[in-house]
């Protein structure tokens, strides 16, 4: 799923209720090479959009019934990870305040430059990329680090630590080979290339699991 | 939400039960001290009224003493003793001293009156023990008694009537009507000097006063009594008093719910100028929205459309399809702003313009502006050419020019010294048969670039302004047929030329309309 979902163009969600916004801001972000999805309401747009898409969600801040700052926070609180972008006719400093507290990635005001946003969305996506592949290489690590056997843990510990396999081994009362077999095989079920890469991998993983 | 200026007002109510309580309490203490100080008046003139009478009728009763030492030194020589001798300066005695009843003599050879002899000889025997004279039957109520004084070889007695001892000339008070009741008393018998008054009523105070007379010879005690009833007090200084206070009281509740009236009408005043501010700042915010849309779209579309023909090859097609939509925008945009024109449209106010004396307009904006004018310091001259001709204007519109012109005649004032703030309004006929009133301050000027775009919408030189108050006088002046135009600049900028000048050329009325 996740291979698939990077090889399509990063998806932008775009809500307005007006629809002559919608449609040039789309054909506008559209002719940078990223795909346009426009909603008219933001309560169509809460209870339809794929939330596993890569890319970034645009909201006008003044929108009949529920306000684009309220969509901000609402899908924040429901763990939506993409980064929104808010756009207002008359933004106020405090409104600013507000959105950058809430959460928001960017504030733009009414009429926006096409440079200016376009870099925004950009940098948004950049953004969101980013953080679902650290966010997949978490979950790979901590796949990867539950395979592992009680006392390959306990060895990888002391690897953490520092320890050379003689220290481990009188510290866990076993003979240096055996750690060394212990050592061979925890580095394969981990798919680490190096000691450092191991440890900057799965330290914080050790230091959860003691 | 709640605003800044929802304060809590002060309370309106015609009876103020704090402040009637205030009062009450005030008139209470008032009138009881009233009342205090008058028993304490009449308690001290009882007590100096008291001891002149101790001390007139102990005089009195002393004299007695003295007659008798006198009588004493009398005593008939025992050799030239005979009854007609001795007896000779006895009667005389009554007829000098009107107290003096009779004089008695014991002598060796005649002894008391067989009447009073037991009496008197029990006195005799007692005056001798003491060395002073004494009193023998005594008859209070009579006021009658004998007063004996023993001797060798004669002892005397006076007859003494209580009645005329009393010093009529020199008494302190006026024995038929004083309210003091006087009485000498002795073993519960008591002699009224002065009967005084006891009908008092229901409520009544006495005072009394108790001495024993200062002679040895004659101890009656002298009491005085005197009841204070409820008529005595100073009713009308009381009444006077809660009357005094009661006006003072409604004075100060006329002048709070003056003060609160005119704070009302401030805040009042405040709430409108809130209230306005947040309809343009509404109406701001709406306008932004409703063309910010528009305008969004047409900047997207047509920037949409330069990058669709910078690619390789042009999408020529798109593009087309953007200018459209961006044309579509901007007739958009174009509406909003003329349905908002038609939200905002006057009145047409040349067909309201009617005949009016200038002057008056002239001070009515004065008389609004008073507050703003002492605040500032700033004593307008007003100086009109005589003659001048009824102007043609729309009443409201006139005072809102002259208002708006004195105002920021009075804002530029306040960036120079008190001491220089000068505004002169000068009426008079133009050349071309038109009025003009101009309006000149002395503060610091217009600047030259400023003065070109003076009367453009949002153009300001105040930080804050909101740049429409010139605009809007000038709309208003060209709606109506008059004119404002900011003076020329006096060519050599000396002292006292300084400042800005407007000046706003009516048309007169047609004689027709004359009143």
């Amino acid at each position: 799923m996740t291979d698939s979902a990077q090889s399509l163009s990063p998806l932008i969600h775009l809500v307005d209720d007006d629809a002559a916004v919608r449609d040039s801001l789309s054909l506008l972000i559209s002719t940078v090479g990223l795909r346009v999805q426009a909603w008219a309401d933001p309560q169509s747009f809460m209870a339809g959009f794929d939330r596993a898409s890569i890319g970034a969600i645009v909201l006008d801040v003044r929108m009949p019934g529920i306000s684009g700052l309220t969509v901000l926070e609402q899908l924040l609180a429901q763990g939506v990870d993409q980064p929104m972008i808010l756009l207002t006719g008359h933004g106020t400093v405090e409104m600013c305040r507000r959105a950058f507290k809430a959460g928001a990635a960017e504030f733009l005001e009414k009429p926006v430059d096409d440079e200016v946003l376009i870099e925004a969305l950009q940098n948004a996506v950049r953004q969101h990329v980013r953080s679902r592949e650290r966010h997949q290489a978490d979950q790979q690590a901590r796949e990867r680090f539950a395979q592992l056997s009680a006392r390959e843990r306990e060895v990888l510990g002391l690897i953490v630590e520092g320890l050379t396999n003689k220290e481990i081994g009188r510290a866990l009362a076993l003979s240096p080979r055996t750690v060394e077999t212990h050592r061979a095989n925890l580095f394969g079920k981990l798919g680490a290339e190096s000691l450092a890469q191991l440890i900057r991998r799965y330290a914080a993983l050790v230091d959860a699991a003691s | 939400m709640t605003p800044a200026w929802r304060r809590r007002l002060p309370s309106y109510r015609t009876l103020h039960l704090p402040s009637l309580l205030l009062w009450a309490v005030v008139a209470c203490a008032g009138a009881s001290w009233l009342a205090v100080a008058r028993l304490q008046q009449l308690h001290a003139a009882f007590e100096t009224d008291a001891r002149i009478v101790h001390r007139l009728l102990s005089q009195r009763v002393v004299q007695h003493d003295a007659i008798m030492a006198t009588l004493a030194l009398l005593q008939p020589t025992a050799a030239a003793s005979n009854s007609t001798d001795a007896a000779s300066p006895l009667p005389r005695l009554p007829s000098v001293y009107p107290q003096i009843l009779a004089v008695l003599q014991r002598t060796a050879q005649s002894d008391w009156p067989p009447a009073l002899q037991a009496e008197l000889a029990a006195a005799e025997a007692s005056s001798r023990r003491t060395g002073h004279a004494a009193m023998a039957g005594l008859n209070l109520p009579a006021g009658r008694y004998h007063l004996v004084l023993a001797g060798t070889p004669a002892s005397y007695a006076l007859h003494i009537d209580l009645r005329s001892t009393i010093p009529m000339d020199e008494w302190p008070m006026d024995r038929s009507t004083s309210p003091v009741r006087v009485t000498l008393e002795r073993d519960g018998e008591a002699f009224v000097v002065q009967p005084g008054r006891s009908d008092m009523g229901a409520w009544s105070r006495t005072y009394e006063f108790h001495k024993l007379l200062a002679a040895p010879s004659q101890p009656l005690d002298v009491v005085a009594r005197r009841s204070v009833g409820l008529h005595e007090l100073p009713w009308w200084g009381m009444l006077g008093w809660c009357v005094l206070t009661a006006a003072l009281w409604a004075a100060g509740r006329a002048l709070w719910r003056q003060r609160v009236a005119r704070q009302r009408a401030e805040e009042l005043l405040r709430l409108g100028q809130v209230a306005r501010l947040n309809t343009l700042g509404e109406l701001a915010a709406g306008m932004a929205h409703e063309l910010n849309q528009p305008l969004t779209a047409l900047l997207s579309s047509t920037q949409a459309a330069q990058r669709l023909l910078a690619d390789e090859p042009p999408d020529l097609e798109t593009a087309q399809t953007a200018m459209a939509r961006a044309v579509e925008q901007a007739r958009r945009a174009s509406t909003v702003v003329g349905r908002l024109r038609r939200l905002v449209e006057r009145p047409d106010l040349a067909g309201q313009a009617q005949p009016l004396a200038l002057p008056s307009a002239v001070h009515d904006a004065l008389h609004l502006l008073e507050p703003e004018l002492a605040q500032r310091g700033v004593v307008p001259s007003v100086t009109t050419t005589p003659d001048l001709p009824t102007v043609l204007a729309e009443p409201v519109a006139l005072q809102q020019i002259i208002h708006n012109l004195l105002m920021n005649a009075l804002q530029a004032l306040e960036q120079v010294p008190a001491t220089e703030r000068q505004l002169h309004i000068a009426l008079a006929r133009t050349d071309t048969g038109h009025v003009a009133l101009s309006v000149r301050d002395h503060g610091p000027g217009i600047p030259p670039e400023a003065r070109q775009r003076l009367f453009e919408p949002f153009y300001t030189t105040r930080t804050g302004g909101l740049g429409l108050g010139l605009t809007l006088c000038d709309s208003l002046a060209q709606a109506m047929g008059a004119q404002l135009a900011l003076a020329p600049e006096a060519t050599a900028p000396a002292q006292d030329l300084r400042g800005a000048e407007f000046v706003l050329t009516l048309p007169t009325a047609p004689p027709a309309h004359d009143r």
